[in-house]
């Protein structure tokens, strides 16, 4: 681990150009998280905690402020760097999962894996990715509309994991889920924490933000607790 | 292993394959308007080329007969034209084309009636020296004049009259009394519409005195094909031709012409025609074009989520347009493979039908309509796919995530 911030906020802000008006997102916040941090962030409907994801998640980009990851500016990038280090350095596990409809579970957690390699994946890794995450070997093959919420949201952390990020983004993660399954994802991201990953996690659940060893509080586009 | 893009075109197209179907059927009926038509087209113009260019190298000399000025032109032009080619005007003939040509050949010709064992027939009577025949026409079967009253047969009047070699025909008008007999000693090779002026297969070919002595006008031919040795040549002699006979250009004595600017002529005009057919066939692939573009909005606005969610885990935007155009690649091959085959029934039975002959369907300048069509189909289904890969492959990913 280094001195340098793995992710730094420098007066970012986010402003909406919207017919009714603009509207600020996120106004001036200042933030520097470390690698091997795990970060509970949270904030009622709103605050900003998305438009946060999405700067974290170089979905966007500031609109004043500058944003590094890893020590580069994000704003100077290209969009094919920009995309490369979502491919490369950032794992998103999202509430909805979102997987990819069309593909099997081994080949949602394969995909990551062509995109890097420009090639189909004859490691094993996504299968041992897969079985990392307490998948059922056996319903690899099943496309995600066969799986229940539990197994969708394993394959999407098995996706987020299998290029090896540093950089877990968590968007409500259990939102979705029953409370027995939402803790057995919680117990996988806290031991994934444990084995090294910066982990940023979203949600409302005080109960989930507990798994976290740092909580920021996010209220009208500001940082109120840190 | 395969490209997880061109998968997942695959499987978009296997989830809406109905949709999929139907938009290809558009681009199945365009290869098949394409290739049909211009099967049709390119086989008409390579029968009638090949019709016509038996005589390629043959310029035809007629009288310049016709006179479509005021009546006071055609006084003073009358006095320098004639109906006929005459002795004079041909050594003028034979010194012009000198030893550029292979053969020049004065022919005689007329209409007449004839009768076979009674049953009368109608057709061309030419009289051309037995020496010449040989040099342009064909004998299928049988050997060439020799005797005074020997005649060759055209294809059409040999088959339509069933005449055998030793046949004979009563030549003249059947209530004429003068009627000489010929006996046929050879039937000639089928010539189609010839360029060079000499259309024998509804004719019946005897020797010059033979005609002479019937008909009278020694000297006087309606016609004289120049057969050049080289063809390039033929401008040449045309132009010494033209020189030495039509001295005054305001009333020219001799009318030049050569296949060359018939078939030119003919290929250019169904050159024309086929290219109009092809428009139509052409329209059909626009409005495939069409349907193609609406299935691929559909897949895309159907799809915007996954985009969505390929583009936030680093999918690059080239692989995004990537799959969409694969996804117009595979409407377009399915299209274009089963266009291909139609094409190949539906054109063979409209060129048998229309044309009445498939003897060029496969001759590569016929034939190479139906990869052409498919490739077409193919290239159509791609720019249709264009603006919707494009369109995909820009969205905003946040956008594109919380749509539902």
């Amino acid at each position: 681990m280094t001195d340098i911030p793995l992710i730094r906020l420098a007066d970012v802000s986010k402003v909406y150009h919207l017919e009714a008006g603009d509207f600020t997102a996120l106004n001036h916040v200042s933030l520097d998280i470390m690698e091997g941090e795990f970060v509970a962030l949270m904030g009622p409907s709103g605050s900003g905690k998305s438009t946060m994801m999405n700067q974290l998640g170089i979905l966007d980009i500031p609109t004043t402020g500058e944003l590094y990851i890893s020590g580069r500016n994000v704003a100077k990038m290209t969009n094919l760097e920009r995309t490369h280090m979502r491919r490369d350095a950032i794992g998103y596990i999202f509430q909805n999962f979102y997987l990819i409809p069309l593909l099997s579970a081994y080949e949602n957690v394969e995909y990551p894996l062509i995109l890097k390699y420009k090639k189909r994946d004859t490691t094993g890794k996504a299968a041992a990715v897969l079985k990392s995450v307490g998948f059922d070997e056996q319903m690899s093959s099943h496309r995600p509309t066969q799986l229940s919420g539990g197994q969708q949201q394993r394959v999407a952390v098995a996706r987020a994991l299998v290029n090896d990020p540093k950089i877990l983004l968590c968007d409500e993660p259990t939102g979705n889920l029953d409370r027995k399954t939402g803790y057995q994802i919680m117990d996988i991201l806290s031991g994934l924490h444990k084995e090294g990953k910066t982990v940023i996690l979203v949600t409302h659940d005080p109960k989930i933000a507990e798994y976290a060893y740092r909580t920021i509080q996010l209220e009208d586009g500001r940082i109120v607790e840190s | 292993m395969r490209d997880i893009f061109f998968d997942l075109s695959v499987r978009s197209v296997r989830l809406n394959f109905m949709r999929s179907i139907l938009a290809s059927i558009g681009i199945v009926i365009g290869v098949v308007a394409i290739s049909t038509m211009g099967m049709l087209g390119t086989n008409m113009q390579l029968e009638t080329k090949d019709q016509l260019s038996a005589g390629a190298n043959t310029i035809v000399i007629t009288p310049d007969v016709v006179r479509m000025g005021p009546p006071e032109s055609s006084t003073t032009s009358s006095s320098s034209s004639s109906t006929v080619i005459t002795k004079a005007q041909l050594s003028k003939i034979k010194l012009a084309a000198g030893s550029n040509a292979s053969a020049i050949i004065p022919i005689y010709s007329t209409n007449t009636e004839f009768t076979l064992s009674s049953t009368p027939g109608r057709g061309t009577i030419y009289g051309i020296d037995p020496d010449y025949i040989t040099k342009f026409l064909t004998i299928e079967n049988g050997t060439n004049i020799v005797g005074a009253n020997d005649a060759l047969v055209g294809s059409t009047i040999a088959t339509n009259f069933d005449l055998k070699i030793g046949s004979r025909i009563k030549v003249g008008s059947s209530t004429s009394g003068s009627r000489t007999e010929v006996r046929i000693v050879g039937i000639l090779k089928e010539r189609g519409m010839a360029a060079d002026s000499v259309s024998t297969d509804n004719a019946i070919i005897v020797s010059d005195d033979w005609y002479t002595n019937q008909y009278g006008g020694k000297d006087e031919y309606p016609q004289v094909n120049v057969i050049v040795k080289n063809i390039d040549t033929i401008t040449d002699v045309e132009e010494a031709i033209d020189a030495k006979l039509n001295t005054n250009e305001k009333t020219p004595v001799i009318r030049i012409r050569d296949a060359s600017s018939m078939l030119s002529n003919i290929t250019s005009t169904l050159s024309t025609m086929t290219t109009f057919i092809l428009a139509i066939g052409g329209i059909s692939l626009l409005v495939a074009a069409t349907s193609i573009f609406n299935v691929m909005m559909m897949s895309v606005n159907e799809r915007v989520q996954e985009i969505g969610i390929l583009l936030s885990i680093g999918t690059e935007t080239g692989e995004i347009r990537r799959m969409f155009l694969y996804e117009a690649f595979i409407l377009g091959i399915i299209g274009a493979v089963v266009g291909g085959i139609g094409s190949l029934v539906i054109g063979y039975s409209v060129v048998s039908y229309m044309i009445g002959t498939t003897d060029y369907f496969f001759q590569p300048d016929s034939i190479v309509y139906i990869p052409a069509g498919m490739l077409i189909g193919i290239v159509v289904c791609i720019i249709s796919g264009l603006y919707p890969a494009w369109h995909a492959s820009n969205m905003n990913p946040i956008d594109a995530l919380r749509s539902e």
